[in-house]
């Protein structure tokens, strides 16, 4: 068995590996954009609600709130599925990240086209929507590209909850074959591969929509 | 009737006054200009107008209503009062089109069909249709400055509110601006223009008011205001103003 062939092999895990990292991702996202969008609205209580949010969520260890979910939730008669568990841990940690990043890009929003809309007649949902967000976005994108490479990173933890991941696969080849250094060695490639299609994937997206003034050069 | 009528407006910011009693009138159809030092409370004037800026106390009617007080409905009343900001404020991530269509989309409900239709006629209107397609940030200050002009326009506001429009300008872009007031009040719009800038205020008015420290000392011609008004600090205002001319 030569190297191409054990990473053919650690491939059946490439796909859970993908879809834990796009499902957390995602759940990050989401999470992220409601927060910062509540946060910008300023509705009353709300405030108290997001500053806690982010200060727990930051504070605990990814494993830690999975086992929580997965492992705890049953004894109080909740069976939370595995890819559920590690959104719930993965992508709540995640979402109070990037709830931080897109409060400080919106924070780069000119004061004075908020002002405009305003002055236009424009709700505060719609300037959100129409103005502050869509520029948020735009200077976000090295914010979000940490953050989305941080929940790949994690992705392996997906394995305590039983999802064949990559890492899953490698523990299995590996002890099976006790070619570990080359076992390992070929799960590395394989995450640098996942986040260079990833990053390929968010450079498009940042050229698609780039706008002269907004954002990276 | 005039069509804003602004009695005894007070505002104060904690215990600081900004406007200590104005009484404005704005008719239909005329350019009014308000002048100043930098901090008399010219912007908040403006601001309390569309109600960015809640007064303190007084009345301002508009079309015959009072719209100081509660029940008002505040976004209708915007959407009838053109805003252009010192500093253009248009949307960077928007084309100018796009600038000009969103609130005909959002807030009139039109198809994007009407709405563009709409804007290029108003681009149109002041030479701005070839750069549609620009960015603001792709955008000469002057351009900036009619987009601005072109995107309130296209509400069809009763009145355009000038917030400085051309501190941002160089002179030859603060002459462009002037000609294009002047065109617009030709076209019978009604605006109102806060400004320190003498030679605008020169070319599109000729009578101006003058506002110092939240009172309004004076209104007359530049001409008189800068050689025969009794106040002295008046007088200075305007005879510094046309010696820097």
């Amino acid at each position: 068995m030569n190297f191409l062939d054990i990473i053919v092999l650690l491939t059946q895990g490439v796909g859970y590996t993908v879809m834990v990292t796009l499902a957390c991702s995602a759940t990050g996202l989401l999470v992220g954009l409601v927060a910062a969008g509540m946060r910008r609205l300023a509705w009353f209580g709300v405030i108290p609600l997001l500053d806690g949010f982010t200060y727990v969520f930051r504070g605990i260890p990814v494993l830690v709130l999975l086992f929580l979910v997965y492992f705890g939730l049953p004894g109080i008669g909740i069976k939370v599925p595995p890819l559920l568990a590690m959104m719930l841990s993965l992508g709540l940690i995640a979402g109070a990240y990037l709830a931080e990043v897109f409060r400080g890009a919106l924070d780069s929003v000119d004061a004075g086209e908020i002002l405009a809309a305003q002055a236009m007649g424009m709700t505060r949902l719609q300037i959100l929507a129409y103005i502050e967000f869509p520029q948020m976005l735009r200077f976000a994108v090295p914010g979000m590209v940490n953050e989305f490479t941080t929940v790949l990173k994690y992705s392996p933890f997906a394995y305590t909850v039983g999802i064949p991941e990559i890492t899953k696969q490698a523990m299995t080849l590996a002890s099976t074959t006790l070619r570990g250094i080359e076992v390992y060695l070929a799960v590395g490639v394989l995450y640098f591969a996942i986040y260079r299609i990833l990053l390929i994937g968010v450079q498009w997206l940042e050229r698609r929509y780039r706008v002269p003034g907004i954002g990276l050069a | 009737m005039a069509l804003i009528e602004i009695r005894d407006l007070v505002k104060k910011f904690d215990r600081q006054v900004v406007l200590d009693g104005i009484n404005l009138d704005v008719v239909e159809g005329e350019v009014k200009v308000v002048m100043g030092t930098s901090g008399c409370g010219k912007s908040t004037l403006l601001r309390c107008i569309n109600r960015l800026v809640e007064p303190s106390s007084g009345t301002i009617h508009f079309r015959g209503q009072d719209i100081t007080g509660h029940g008002v409905d505040v976004r209708a009343l915007r959407q009838s009062i053109g805003f252009v900001f010192q500093q253009f404020a248009l949307y960077r991530h928007l084309t100018v089109l796009d600038n000009v269509t969103l609130a005909l989309r959002k807030l009139r409900g039109m198809s994007r069909a009407e709405a563009e239709e709409k804007a290029l006629h108003e681009l149109a209107r002041l030479d701005m249709a070839d750069h549609r397609d620009k960015y603001p940030a792709q955008t000469s200050g002057g351009q900036k400055q009619r987009a601005a002009l072109a995107r309130a326009l296209a509400m069809d506001p009763a009145v355009v509110v000038l917030d400085e429009p051309t501190s941002a300008l160089d002179p030859v872009m603060s002459r462009e601006v002037a000609q294009l007031i002047d065109r617009l009040h030709r076209e019978n719009v009604t605006m109102l223009c806060v400004t320190h800038d003498l030679l605008l205020a020169g070319s599109i008015a000729d009578r101006v008011t003058f506002l110092d420290k939240g009172v309004i000392r004076a209104e007359d011609t530049i001409a008189h205001l800068s050689k025969h008004h009794p106040d002295e600090q008046v007088r200075a205002f305007f005879g510094c103003e046309e010696n820097a001319r």
